[in-house]
């Protein structure tokens, strides 16, 4: 635990940031970052960290502690009054979830908003550190959770041999699309101020907004170019290194992954554009850009809108579920189960079916056409159900907390897959304020859960965890 | 795959071979699929008898149907099935398991057409499908309206398809002893059940007999507690079939307290594995302690009891009806029954997610029930809590244990799919459900208690109160009974016949 703060001290000076136009903020940002200096120097001797447990714990700590400190700037500025409220927001910003407490955003300070989009920035940014830089130089990817991209069938997850050389690339790389679309947006008639925000929030595949109707307010253009920038976040970011660096030959190991999130995105986009056409009286025009825009922010798990989904046709909001707890590709900044263990789900079923035709072959679930070993297999199957379960008490609470069963199911699963707006009252432009204290507190912890993909988070609650 | 290996030329293929389709023995399915028809037409003597007796009006139309059942069997079994082989190769099981499965409750709603009951042939095809497969989901409103002998035959349905329509035909054809144990499996276990004897057809026969010696003591149960006769046929059949389809449109809860007593001990009972049941029954109960799912099963059954009562006094009713009503409504979903009573006057949505969890858990392997069954998830559990200590300690090994034998990793992978798609299946069900203007949670709802063969759900319709299938379009009709046998035979039946890998050649 003691070497798990080092590490958690590095990230929190990042929280300086938090723009010092107001002085509460100015204190805020001072405060978190005495702290995380104190840490730093107390601990700057601990030895890095070698027990799998610290390993895990250290995780966990880091998304739990961020989130606290970031509830500061929301308190010592007064535009949120409890700690139920700024904690949801703050969590909701750091697991780039996007889901909000605010009813409407524009009477906000800008530093706030600031913060709000910065927080997802840094979140989605941390994430894809967390998968292919920490967890492989920790050594806990043997039998963790983030296998499916760190090791085993996908060796390749990480780019680079040091873990200081793939934060370098991932940083660049992140450094670069962020660039790029700012000036893209800038170019296309936006203010940078506006740019610079709408950004962050997108290209982490967070989802707040700096205005009340999200991505309404902008032109077409822009809003595809957002979508691009969300389509873009749904990709491993090695992927995108190799990508970029012209080590195309690389980019073979992630192909399949890569088509199927590419083949779900247009299949569901198809299916929502005809749907706003011809069930709900769109105009041709705005159901392709609608149904463009809003299935990617769906299946990245931003949660931006491209209009108020509401009260959308209940299929559609139907398929949008479904749509996000499948996510973008492992090692990018979405949330999600991620496409590519739902393609070893599925395959899976393929090889059994086989295995009663063929009973004498050997019938190996296959990706990229290298067979997964079986330990991978049980892991996703393993997330898969921690998943499933995760989302039923998860519900089962929210229910018992007073929330009508859609209301539940909607906000539980655009909790633990990163999305944002849920069903109902909370869905579309809505807001999650009307939800009881308890409720906000499940969602958080259900934002964490699902961002860190379960099990590094429920395996602290196992007894054995604890004993020595 | 199959490309790699040798191919013959095309004109040594036979007519199936050579349009890249698999041959399969024909003659053999349509012989059983006919003798099962000729014992459907037969079994159709006892409404036909009710019909009589209580002179309903209904007599020709179930003799018609039957004659035309019978016929329709004998073409099959003695024209078309003439000389077939007895052989089955491994996969061909699941056709004759899946034509089995259509043909029966196809032609079982000819007496409903011919009755004239029901309004449309989708909602026959939809009560028809949902007897059999022992779902007991209705579009009937008001049973009571029907001639009483088509209600016998509703139970019927229920009480034939319980069991499993295809144990039917192992115990029948004990020539088939081989090619039996694969029609077994595609039908009764992937649940790894250990047979009751050595030779399969005498296990079956034995289950049989336990199944209806069930029935014979619950009707009579029923009788002594003053229920009317053909009421409590009725309710015998679909009771220790797990079915729920009932007589009145008060459902059970126009019996006598007594009555309503038997109905509930035997619907705990029928979630129970039949062959637990049959050692119950020769005395060795030295066996069932010791038997971990049947201890789950209880314990599970007791603990949801006592969360149910306290969630009911919770939100203000008296002692006497949560328990009342708690015991009952465990019972019915656990088994996968599906009776409902009066619901207490202050309802409580922890009950709802508990009903939901349940009706998704289902019943024991073995048992008539449906859902996941509690010895898969008895399995995953135990494999879920190893992981996690696995991944602590990855040089570790460990075993999932159940009954004290060693779970093989290859049959938990095959649990885990099948988890997989049987959410699977829900989600797109519910998705279709959506399409047809459900709400998402009635769509989830209806989606999960039909494929666990539940039938009427608790939670549909503002979370309480039983739904009234009648009004659903009749695409969601269809898209319900697809769930019923999806659900009923454990999905990969049905997903086998809908992969291209399947149809192929093979080598």
């Amino acid at each position: 635990m003691v070497e798990g703060l080092l590490i958690l001290s590095c990230l929190i000076p990042a929280l300086h940031f938090a723009d010092g136009t107001a002085s509460p903020i100015l204190a805020s940002g001072l405060f978190t970052f005495n702290v995380g200096l104190l840490l730093l120097v107390r601990f700057h001797r601990a030895k890095r960290p070698t027990d799998r447990r610290v390993a895990y714990l250290l995780v966990v700590t880091m998304w739990l502690v961020m989130p606290l400190f970031g509830t500061l700037p929301f308190l010592s500025t007064g535009v949120l009054h409890t700690f139920a409220d700024a904690l949801f927001e703050s969590t909701s910003g750091i697991t780039s979830t996007g889901a909000t407490v605010f009813s409407a955003v524009e009477w906000l300070p800008s530093s706030i908003l600031l913060w709000r989009s910065m927080t997802q920035w840094f979140g989605g940014f941390g994430i894809v550190l967390l998968v292919l830089a920490l967890v492989p130089s920790l050594g806990i990817n043997k039998y963790s959770l983030y296998t499916a991209e760190a090791s085993g069938a996908d060796n390749t997850g990480k780019q680079a041999t040091s873990m200081t050389a793939t934060v370098r690339q991932t940083l660049g790389i992140y450094l670069l699309l962020t660039a790029v679309f700012v000036v893209a947006l800038w170019k296309n008639g936006m203010h940078v101020w506006d740019a610079v925000n709408i950004t962050f929030t997108n290209i982490s595949s967070g989802g707040f907004s700096i205005y009340n109707n999200s991505l309404e307010r902008l032109t077409h253009t822009q809003q595809y170019i957002v979508a691009l920038a969300m389509l873009l976040s749904g990709i491993n970011f090695a992927m995108l290194y190799n990508f970029f660096t012209f080590h195309w030959d690389r980019l073979q190991n992630k192909l399949e992954q890569f088509f199927f999130y590419i083949s779900i995105y247009l299949v569901a986009a198809i299916f929502v554009v005809f749907a706003l056409r011809f069930n709900m009286g769109f105009d041709w025009g705005d159901s392709l850009r609608c149904g463009i825009v809003q299935t990617i922010s769906v299946l990245t798990t931003t949660g931006s809108l491209a209009a108020d989904t509401q009260n959308w046709w209940v299929p559609i909001t139907f398929l949008f579920v479904v749509l996000s707890l499948c996510g973008g590709m492992a090692g990018s900044t979405t949330g999600g189960l991620k496409a590519m263990r739902v393609l070893i789900l599925i395959r899976n079923v393929r090889k059994i079916l086989r295995d009663k035709l063929h009973p004498q072959a050997v019938n190996p679930v296959r990706l990229n056409r290298k067979p997964v070993a079986p330990s991978i297999i049980t892991n996703v199957m393993v997330i898969f159900l921690v998943y499933a379960i995760a989302i039923f008490l998860g519900i089962m609470l929210l229910m018992l907390s007073g929330i009508n069963a859609t209301e539940s199911i909607g906000a539980v699963i655009a909790c633990i897959t990163g999305y944002g707006p849920g069903l109902g009252l909370s869905g579309g432009f809505g807001c999650y304020a009307g939800f009881t204290v308890a409720a906000k507190l499940i969602c958080s912890f259900l934002m964490v859960l699902g961002r860190l993909e379960c099990l590094t988070v429920i395996i602290l609650f196992f007894p054995s965890f604890w004993r020595r | 795959m199959s490309a790699k290996f040798h191919k013959r030329p095309l004109t040594e293929l036979n007519p199936y071979q050579q349009l890249g389709l698999r041959k399969f023995n024909f003659k053999l399915i349509a012989r059983l699929t006919g003798m099962m028809l000729v014992y459907m037409a037969i079994s159709l003597a006892l409404p036909l008898a009710v019909s009589f007796y209580s002179r309903d009006g209904a007599q020709f139309a179930i003799a018609f149907s039957a004659a035309l059942i019978l016929m329709l069997g004998l073409f099959l079994r003695n024209i078309v099935g003439r000389n077939a082989e007895y052989e089955l190769k491994e996969d061909e099981s699941y056709w004759v398991t899946l034509t089995v499965w259509l043909a029966i409750p196809f032609c079982g709603t000819l007496p409903y057409l011919l009755t004239g009951g029901l309004a449309s042939f989708t909602d026959t095809v939809f009560e028809s499908f949902s007897g059999f497969t022992t779902t007991g989901s209705s579009v009937v409103p008001y049973p009571e309206e029907l001639p009483e002998s088509l209600l016998v035959y509703r139970a019927l349905t229920q009480w034939v398809g319980g069991l499993g329509l295809m144990l039917f035909v192992v115990a029948i054809l004990r020539k088939l002893n081989a090619s039996a144990s694969q029609i077994y499996e595609a039908e009764f276990s992937g649940t790894q059940q250990r047979k009751l004897h050595p030779r399969l057809a005498r296990s079956v026969t034995r289950m049989w007999a336990i199944y209806s010696l069930i029935t014979l003591i619950m009707f009579i149960g029923l009788i002594l507690t003053g229920t009317r006769f053909v009421d409590a046929l009725c309710l015998a059949f679909s009771t220790v079939s797990t079915g729920g389809f009932v007589t009145h449109s008060g459902g059970v809860s126009i019996l006598s307290g007594g009555s309503m007593v038997v109905v509930t001990l035997f619907m705990f009972l029928s979630g129970i594995n039949v062959a637990i049941l049959y050692r119950f029954f020769t005395l060795r109960w030295r066996h069932l302690a010791r038997n971990e799912e049947l201890r789950t099963y209880t314990l599970i059954f007791l603990i949801s009891c006592l969360l149910c009562a306290i969630a009911f006094q919770a939100v203000g009713n008296d002692l006497l009806t949560s328990l009342h009503y708690s015991l009952f409504h465990i019972a019915s979903t656990m088994s996968t029954c599906g009776f409902y009573i009066p619901k207490p006057p202050h309802w409580s949505f922890a009950v709802s997610v508990l009903t939901f969890l349940l009706i998704i858990v289902g019943a024991s392997a073995g048992s008539t029930g449906g859902g996941i069954k509690l010895r898969r998830i008895l399995i995953l559990m135990k494999y879920v809590g190893n992981y996690f200590t696995r991944m602590m300690h990855p040089n570790a090994v460990f075993r999932v244990k159940v009954n004290d034998k060693p779970v093989e990793n290859d049959y938990i992978n095959k649990i885990f799919a099948f988890v997989f798609l049987y959410i699977a299946f829900i989600v797109g069900g519910a998705f279709v459900l959506t399409l047809c203007g459900c709400s998402i949670p009635d769509a989830i709802c209806m989606a999960a208690a039909n494929i666990s063969n539940l039938g009427p759900s608790p939670l549909i319709n503002n979370l309480g109160g039983n739904l009234d299938y009648t009004l659903l379009p009749n695409l969601a009709k269809w898209t319900l009974t697809l769930l019923m046998l999806a659900g009923r035979l454990e999905l990969f039946a049905l997903v086998a016949i809908f992969s291209p890998s399947y149809w192929r050649r093979g080598y």
